[in-house]
């Protein structure tokens, strides 16, 4: 009865020792499956690691159907090591994702950073250049600056230089206006003398109506019928020598030369005689004796072709008649 | 007679099948090779420093392995060479982690730092 009993009780333990092993290897098995399912869930990672978990998967078979014995702990062994495997080549391709994310992101960084880099080159470039062109502009103001300094200096100089000359300038017109004023007193004094000598070198001739004494053109201005002052020594011998015949007429006859129109020559023939009769008469020779007549042109002494002809024509004739 | 005879060669036959399958079975060749080439292979992508653990797991199988194979117990010398072999295969696989995990901080320093060295947006980028 004992006996009995001892083998129904080894019976027992012998059927739960058996129903733990059975656990436990569906404990490991499991674990190991669910793992394997978390990781066959990601649907981003498992595509990229289908080998491995195909691999793993395998081992599992290999663990669930070795159930026991030293075949079954290798059979675990390399389950685990397979899931292992299986996770880290999905964290490989996750990090290998990130890598490329990153070189992609570094790429898009070093391209901004070298345009940034171009950009502060071109801006540092550009003040560069600035700098230059504000240094040249301050050059160049500076050398206009100078030149123009210069040439105020040369400005003053010059127009001193010029007032000077202008002052000698000046100073010479006045020294050749003076110079000129003098020899034109010179000249018109040589000329009243030499107009005085001619005059009061005339001579008394003998003519057809008797003696006579020819006043010349120069006693007259151009043109004029009043006497020079310059005449009053020829009036002074005109009236000496009237004064020399008392008592006898005097015929005073006027003659011009051919130019211009007879009556004016005529007029102006007559106005001459006149003025050389008024003279006579202011100078106490009585009126009462004188005939002042103008001829004109009629009674030419000379030809009228020439300069020196015409002025001979041109005179007035004081003659003394003879007593008939 | 013919029962008793049937019965021996029935129990001898099962003897020698009994012998065969629990003998000593000579591994194929390739497996300690096949396991040496993963572990060189392992060292040289840096297992070392990536997965010290793994290679070390790894070089302590293939070690067993080759004894195992020395004492003539080939299927252990099997079992331990594959051992040896995923144990390898996961010193790769997480070297080539390290790796990447080293560039991937390596890029994220890098572009941290370029991306402190540009202006804020809008200041001189877009030009």
């Amino acid at each position: 009865m004992t006996m009995r009993w001892m083998h129904a009780l080894g019976f027992a333990l012998l059927i739960v020792a058996s129903g733990a092993q059975a656990q436990s290897r569906d404990v490991d098995h499991e674990r190991l499956s669910r793992s394997l399912a978390q990781l066959e869930a990601d649907a981003k990672l498992a595509p990229s690691v289908g080998g491995e978990i195909a691999a793993a998967r395998a081992a599992l078979l290999v663990l669930l159907e070795d159930s026991r014995g030293k075949k079954r702990e290798h059979a675990l062994y390399i389950a685990e090591r397979r899931v292992d495997i299986a996770w880290a080549a999905a964290q490989v391709v996750d990090f290998s994702n990130r890598e490329s994310e990153l070189k992609r992101e570094r790429d898009r960084l070093l391209l901004a950073s070298a345009r940034y880099e171009a950009e502060m080159a071109r801006r540092e470039l550009e003040r560069q250049r600035m700098l230059s062109q504000i240094r040249a502009e301050e050059m160049e103001r500076a050398a206009l600056d100078a030149e123009q300094a210069r040439l105020l200096g040369e400005q003053d100089t010059a127009a001193a230089r010029l007032e000077a000359d202008q002052s000698m300038r000046v100073a010479a017109a006045q020294a050749r206006e003076a110079e000129l004023a003098r020899q034109e007193a010179e000249l018109a004094g040589a000329s009243v003398s030499a107009l005085r000598a001619r005059l009061d070198t005339m001579q008394a001739t003998r003519g057809a109506s008797g003696m006579q004494m020819s006043l010349g053109d120069v006693a007259f201005g151009s043109g004029q019928s009043a006497l020079r002052a310059e005449a009053g020594g020829a009036v002074a011998n005109l009236v000496d020598f009237v004064n020399r015949n008392p008592g006898q007429p005097i015929r005073i006859e006027g003659h011009t030369d051919a130019s211009g129109s007879d009556s004016a020559n005529l007029s102006l023939s007559q106005r001459r005689a006149d003025a050389v009769r008024d003279a006579l008469v202011a100078a106490g020779v009585e009126a009462a004796r004188i005939t002042a007549v103008g001829r004109g042109s009629a009674n030419p002494v000379d030809t009228n072709q020439t300069a020196e002809g015409r002025a001979r024509n041109r005179r007035v004739d004081v003659i003394i008649e003879d007593k008939q | 007679m013919t029962s008793t005879r049937q019965k021996i060669h029935a129990s001898v036959l099962a003897l020698a099948t009994l012998l065969v399958a629990c003998g000593p079975t000579r591994p194929p060749p390739d497996v300690l090779g096949a396991a040496q080439l993963r572990l060189a292979q392992a060292r040289s992508d840096g297992a070392p420093t990536y997965a010290p653990l793994e290679l070390r797991f790894a070089e302590e199988k293939f070690d067993q392995a080759r004894d195992a194979a020395a004492d003539r117990d080939y299927r252990l010398g099997a079992q331990l060479a594959d051992q040896s072999t995923v144990n390898s295969e996961l010193a790769i696989i997480k070297s080539r982690l390290g790796k990447l995990r080293e560039s991937v901080d390596v890029l994220t320093r890098e572009n941290a730092a370029i991306t402190r060295s540009l202006p804020e947006a809008g200041e001189g980028g877009g030009q």
